[in-house]
């Protein structure tokens, strides 16, 4: 055993180390690719990435990230950034940012966001390329969106990507839906109007509260020496509780109709009175899921296969949980390769 | 290592990383505000998220990173002082049985602590996750106490002409707050029938407090939860380290201690939060802040109407004909 009392001189300076490196770390950046506003509505903006090579002659990729984070987590930083990677393999990428909706966006529903929003974002891409379809890639909850876009429109794409995906949201490993069954939604939206990001961000750190409100700080100070280190925590530590607020009335249909009744497992889900019919999805499909992901676990989303009417489905399963797949150096290095792999075999 | 090796020597070691603690985070705290204020002045604007500043500011990162520091050295510290003592035995089946036996003593502190955590308090042990800051305005008993709809702003503020729980001017009841602390007297006083010209206003006073008392007893349920939670992971702690202590061994350092315990804790508590009973408290928890949130609510609306005010129930029809008004456009 060591001495408590040398440790904890050793404590004290670490502490002054990652309190310097963390002060100097308040001056963060993220996003690190540039990118072109190409169209705007309500609270949303679709941006345009621009080139780093050489075009690949691939259809367009629209990224629907989803509406309980920000979506820089995908161009986070050079050496953690999909979109960078993706860009420099020759795809053309665009993305839409939900922005932070604010109490006049309490009554949007789920049929604004995939009927609407999706749809006319969709169609400034296609009439910027000319194209009757392009690629969509959807990110957790905007995967959701995406697979029920493409039931909904098939006509317009041409393959779907998801990343994290839950289909199957009633999982036995799954402790948000467990949680979720028991909570008056109604009554929740009810007293909120538009629900707080902190609401989400107090919901998912309480899934392991004591790694993720106590060890995670106490471990910055083994970890936090560099300023590198310091920076890249800060930017973690920024996209985890920068938490939009929710539209009432989507998180109300959302968390009934997907995580309490699980409609699109089922079949019963109809949005904007049309239904949700997973089989008309004939087109590509390339499901990438978490192995260690514990926000949707890979049952979750590989529950997929056995809903799309489609043949040509291939599920990636990589060995990460669910930041992981978004910052990991492995995934990093693989994945894009394997996107615009899968794309380029179509 | 004796117990004397680290009990007179500990006391002066924390004070001491405590003020050395403080002095950091004073000088970062001035550093943060002078930058934000300087930037503040450039920008002309409140920071946002294209600043590239954290969530909340640096200065929240900092202050969560040293209350996690300080937990750490308190939890590690009570830990370490009774390895202290087992390992002061040349006997290991003892070592072993002392360190175990102690860990029961250490519920209540751990209990504490996580209740006090600024953090859990927050977002888990006192309140629902669901609903987080809710509770701590709203529930009994808890260290910032403030009664759901009693202290609202502008209730017997000077020049309304309202007095704190009697508000006349605004047909509010004269409730006698004296009795919430017991839940049985409080109990009968809010199911008085309510009578004469107010009794609206009477009967919606005693729904909010019928509803405050609710969420004091769901409170109380979660409550018990983490208790035994707690009691379980240090349980569960020491079925991790008594092997090593019986075999002569022990951990290495106080940040192995505080790992292990760790891992012991979300051990437990991933079962613990599966199960009927903590998902049953949590929900209750929520959905009755929920209530109590709305109530409230509508309380203040009341009030606010007195004084044609705009209330959240006007905006919230102007959003709706603005919603019906976009969608005949598109159409």
């Amino acid at each position: 055993m060591s001495s408590p009392l040398e440790e904890l001189g050793e404590l004290q300076g670490k502490l002054t180390q990652s309190l310097q490196a963390l002060q100097a770390a308040s001056e963060v950046t993220f996003g690190c690719s540039e990118k072109d506003a190409v169209y705007s509505e309500d609270k949303l903006t679709l941006y345009r990435y621009r080139p780093l090579a050489a075009s690949a002659k691939l259809p367009p990729i629209m990224i629907v990230y989803a509406l309980v984070n920000r979506p820089y987590m995908m161009d986070l930083q050079p050496d953690r950034s999909l979109i960078r990677r993706l860009l420099e393999l020759g795809l053309d990428i665009y993305l839409i940012d939900w922005g932070y909706p604010d109490g006049a966006d309490r009554y949007l529903d789920l049929n604004d966001y995939i009927n609407g929003y999706i749809d006319r974002c969709l169609s400034e891409v296609l009439r910027e390329h000319q194209l009757p379809s392009a690629t969509l890639l959807g990110v957790c909850q905007g995967g959701t969106f995406s697979l029920c876009y493409t039931a909904l429109h098939p006509e317009r794409v041409r393959n779907l990507i998801t990343m994290v995906t839950p289909v199957d949201f009633q999982t036995p490993d799954n402790l948000l839906s467990r949680w979720v069954q028991s909570i008056d939604v109604d009554a929740l939206v009810a007293a909120h109007g538009v629900v707080p990001g902190d609401v989400l961000n107090a919901a998912y750190v309480s899934l392991m509260p004591f790694r993720l409100l106590q060890q995670k700080y106490v471990d910055l100070l083994d970890t936090t020496g560099s300023q590198a280190q310091a920076d890249n925590f800060m930017r973690m530590e920024k996209w985890i509780f920068d938490s939009p607020d929710q539209a009432g009335a989507a998180f109300r249909e959302f968390s009934n109709w997907f995580y309490k009744e699980n409609r699109l497992l089922k079949g019963t889900l109809s949005i904007g009175g049309q239904p949700v019919d997973l089989r008309r999805i004939t087109q590509p499909v390339l499901n990438i899921y978490g192995k260690q992901d514990h926000l949707v676990p890979p049952a979750a989303s590989t529950a997929m296969q056995s809903l799309v009417g489609n043949s040509d489905y291939l599920a990636l399963g990589l060995d990460v949980g669910h930041i992981g797949m978004y910052v990991s150096g492995r995934v990093q290095r693989e994945l894009p390769q394997s996107i615009a792999g899968w794309l380029q075999r179509r | 290592m004796g117990p004397e090796a680290i009990t007179g020597d500990w006391a002066a070691a924390m004070q001491k990383a405590q003020a050395e603690l403080l002095r950091q985070w004073t000088e970062l705290g001035n550093a943060w505000t002078k930058a934000g204020a300087a930037a503040g002045a450039a920008a002309g604007a409140a920071p946002s998220a294209a600043s590239g500043g954290p969530a909340g500011g640096a200065d929240d990162i900092a202050r969560h990173f040293l209350r996690q520091c300080e937990q750490y050295l308190g939890v590690s510290r009570s830990l370490w002082e009774l390895l202290g003592r087992a390992s002061s035995s040349t006997d290991n089946e003892q070592r072993a049985r002392v360190f175990t036996d102690g860990l029961g003593g250490l519920q209540q502190q751990f209990a504490n602590l996580w209740a006090a955590t600024p953090f859990g308090a927050a977002s888990v042990a006192a309140t629902s996750p669901f609903n987080p800051g809710a509770a701590a305005a709203a529930v009994p008993g808890m260290a910032n106490f403030s009664m759901p709809g009693f202290g609202m702003p502008g209730f017997g503020a000077p020049g309304v002409g309202a007095p704190a729980f009697g508000l006349p001017g605004f047909g509010m009841p004269g409730i006698g707050m004296a009795g919430f602390g017991a839940p049985g007297q409080a109990a009968s006083a809010f199911n008085m029938p309510a009578l004469g010209p107010t009794r609206e206003s009477q009967e919606s006073m005693q729904r909010l407090a019928q509803l405050g008392m609710r969420c004091a007893q769901a409170q109380l349920q979660v409550s018990g939860q983490w208790n035994d939670i707690i009691g379980k992971a240090l349980r569960e702690l020491g079925e991790r380290i008594a092997p090593r202590l019986k075999s002569g061994g022990a951990p290495a350092s106080m940040k192995e201690v505080y790992d292990l315990w760790v891992d012991s804790a979300e051990s437990v508590y991933a079962q613990a939060a599966r199960g009927a009973a903590f998902v049953q408290a949590q929900a209750e928890l929520t959905n009755s802040l929920s209530q109590l949130r709305s109530g409230q609510r509508e309380l203040l609306e009341e009030w606010a109407k007195q004084f044609d005010l705009p209330t959240r129930a006007e905006l919230n029809s102007i959003h709706q004909q603005l919603r019906e008004l976009k969608a005949a456009l598109r159409r």
